[in-house]
């Protein structure tokens, strides 16, 4: 796998299109802030929300319990998945009970996760994903580059010549009212043709044993109310206890993900429909593990809002697919270390620790505190390979002796003298790539210090 | 052990200590006039309001908004005229040009409109299917905050669905451009009644 490092270099080529990709993440980040100022007791609801997840992350063993009864009595089946091949065998069991050989799905970061899509399509099973953005790289073949902005990273008019060649609409046809609209007629035939419906879910009530399905488009309720068969795939860390928390959660998700103050549909599904079927999967896939970690259990208070990203300087200019995970950016890179430090060992370093991502996180997430503690632990397992480890060796050892740092300082100030400019003696690190060096001085603070000492004798 | 149980004992076994649920208050809105807010914020989510005097002009206002002559169901049980609720399959529903239901709570502080199942007569399909919607809605039952809004709902009784409505359907998925009118409704239309 490639770096995130050499990923970003790669992104940031077309300095143009960095600059855009970073301008329209900034501005979604604007319009968050805009939307917090109108509430007063902005942080009062996420010391809330914090809690009320934290809370339920001590008892999740009991709420998953509640929640599974309350569900079960409101006539939903309920189905427990230890990991993501779990999940796609019952997703695919049920679709083969039905005789099922088309399903439409909302946006499911769960399913992303569980890389559902690729595995149905094994068993020749047509999975539309209804979602425009997520219908966009479906079509492209290419993972989402953000979790709530599936498709942030293209431009209009790869939009337009991708649906001229799927869709048929005009060449050059680049207006995103005319584009949706192809795409509208397109997903309306398939919502009344497909026989299941599978959505993510938002929240799961302990209480009532609901599932809370947040969208824009209504594409979500369209597919769950037009197919006899509705899915819900739910990570075992969406539960809350009851159902007046949504209050808070619904008054921090839009506004910290879009700026909206809500989303235009907040749907509660309880029961099947007439005649219908409802199946809700309970998905652990590396949560309980994580919740053994108590430096790093907070992250599974995550509501999935994006503020994150939307914030972050790395990922504004790095793009969401340098990160090479299911989620990407600062809360991506604090899950994921833990499934595999190898091979995401290197995200925590994606991150100048500026906290920015803790600022706006609405349930309170220690994220930049947990990015630096990932680092210590990838250190310590002898990762990353190469880069700064040499330049960071010889600094540690003359930043732990005086005498040493002393002989240091003195020979950096002559190289610098006899070599100005950067690239002569430092190509080795990559701190000089992008940084001038500064002019040596003629002498250190400790000899300056010393000639004082003696001039004022 | 079936997965289940393998969870169960996980999730046990790494528990934090207990952390305490906060009781968390009824916030309200610091608005003084409720029923402007709510106007205000539908709009600027593009929505349009019509408020009237009484609920026998509601006839007149969708007429004034939709003169042609296109499909129009109504789940409201006393309006005449318009086509009912007549079956329960969701795809008889689809080429509805305007759906008439009532919004049972409506919320200042974002201009969502709680409506369930019970209100839709059953097709819970309705507002998503119809080209156009319209909600309406006394406003009385205006509330300032989704905290005021919860407990006014309490726990569902005999609905299996209930959904929030907060405007017409919309993405911006395409170059971060407000596109409304994406999947569901083109808009909504609230009529406020006394």
């Amino acid at each position: 796998m490639m770096p995130h490092a050499q990923k970003a270099a790669i992104f940031n080529k077309d300095e143009a299109r960095t600059d855009w990709h970073d301008a329209s993440l900034w501005m979604v980040r604007k319009k968050r802030d805009f939307a917090v100022s109108e509430i007063p007791e902005w942080e009062f609801l996420r010391e809330f929300a914090s809690d009320i997840k934290m809370h339920t992350l001590s008892k999740l063993d009991d709420y998953l319990e509640a929640f599974e009864k309350a569900a079960i009595q409101n006539g939903a089946i309920v189905h427990w998945a230890a990991d993501a091949k779990e999940h796609n065998d019952i997703v695919l069991s049920i679709l083969n009970k039905h005789q099922a050989k088309k399903m439409v799905k909302s946006k499911s970061m769960l399913t992303e996760e569980c890389h559902l899509n690729e595995f149905l399509e094994l068993h020749n099973i047509e999975v539309i994903d209804s979602d425009l953005g997520e219908r966009i790289i479906q079509m492209l073949n290419e993972p989402p580059s953000h979790i709530v902005l599936p498709a942030i990273h293209l431009k209009k008019e790869e939009i337009g010549e991708l649906f001229h060649r799927e869709l048929h609409t005009e060449k050059g046809a680049t207006d995103p009212q005319y584009l949706t609209e192809a795409a509208r007629h397109h997903l309306r035939e398939k919502f009344h043709t497909a026989q299941v419906a599978l959505t993510g879910v938002n929240f799961g009530i302990a209480e009532t044993g609901e599932v809370v399905v947040c969208t824009n488009e209504g594409n979500a309720d369209m597919g769950v109310h037009l197919t006899p068969v509705q899915i819900h795939s739910m990570g075992i860390e969406k539960l809350i206890p009851r159902r007046s928390d949504l209050a808070v959660f619904t008054r921090l998700l839009a506004r910290s993900a879009t700026g909206q103050p809500v989303t235009v549909f907040t749907s509660h599904h309880r029961n099947p429909k007439p005649a219908g079927e409802m199946h809700i999967i309970l998905v652990d896939n590396g949560r309980t593990e994580q919740l053994g970690k108590p430096d790093f259990r907070s992250s599974l208070k995550c509501i999935r809002c994006g503020a994150c990203m939307n914030t972050c300087p790395i990922y504004r200019r790095s793009g969401g697919h340098s990160y090479e995970t299911t989620i990407p950016g600062p809360i991506g890179s604090i899950l994921t270390p833990g499934v595999d430090l190898k091979k995401h060992g290197q995200l925590p370093f994606a991150s100048t620790l500026c906290g920015s991502c803790t600022d706006v996180c609405p349930v309170k997430i220690d994220i930049h505190t947990q990015l630096y503690k990932w680092r210590q632990i990838v250190s310590e397992a002898g990762l990353p390979e190469g880069g700064n480890k040499t330049m960071m060796s010889i600094m540690g050892n003359g930043l732990a002796s005086p005498s040493f740092f002393h002989r240091l300082g003195n020979i950096g100030r002559k190289l610098l003298r006899l070599f100005p400019g950067k690239e002569r003696f430092l190509s080795f690190t990559v701190w000089t790539k992008d940084r001038d060096l500064p002019k040596a001085p003629v002498e250190s603070f400790r000899e300056w210090y010393a000639k004082q000492a003696r001039d004022a004798q | 052990m079936p997965s289940k149980e393998t969870i169960l004992t996980k999730i046990k076994a790494n528990r934090p200590n207990l952390w305490p649920l906060p009781d968390v208050p009824i916030f309200e809105t610091s608005a003084t006039d409720k029923k402007k807010l709510f106007i205000q914020i539908l709009e600027r989510g593009g929505s349009k309001v019509h408020c009237i005097d009484d609920s026998t002009q509601i006839h007149q206002v969708i007429n004034t908004h939709f003169p042609e002559d296109k499909r129009m169901v109504s789940a409201l049980p006393f309006l005449e005229g318009i086509e009912g609720i007549t079956t329960l399959h969701p795809d008889f529903y689809e080429g509805t040009e305007v759906a008439i239901i009532e919004g049972l709570i409506g919320v200042a502080e974002n201009g969502a409109l709680w409506v369930t199942e019970n209100e839709l007569g059953n097709v819970r399909v309705l507002p998503f299917i119809a080209q156009h919607l319209v909600m309406v809605i006394s406003e009385k039952n205006i509330v300032g905050t989704m905290h005021e809004a919860y407990k006014i709902l309490g726990l569902p009784t005999s609905e299996g669905f209930g959904v929030f409505i907060a405007g017409p359907s919309k993405t911006a998925d395409i170059e971060q451009s407000l596109v409304i009118g994406a999947q569901g409704a083109r808009s909504l239309l609230v009529i406020l009644i006394p």
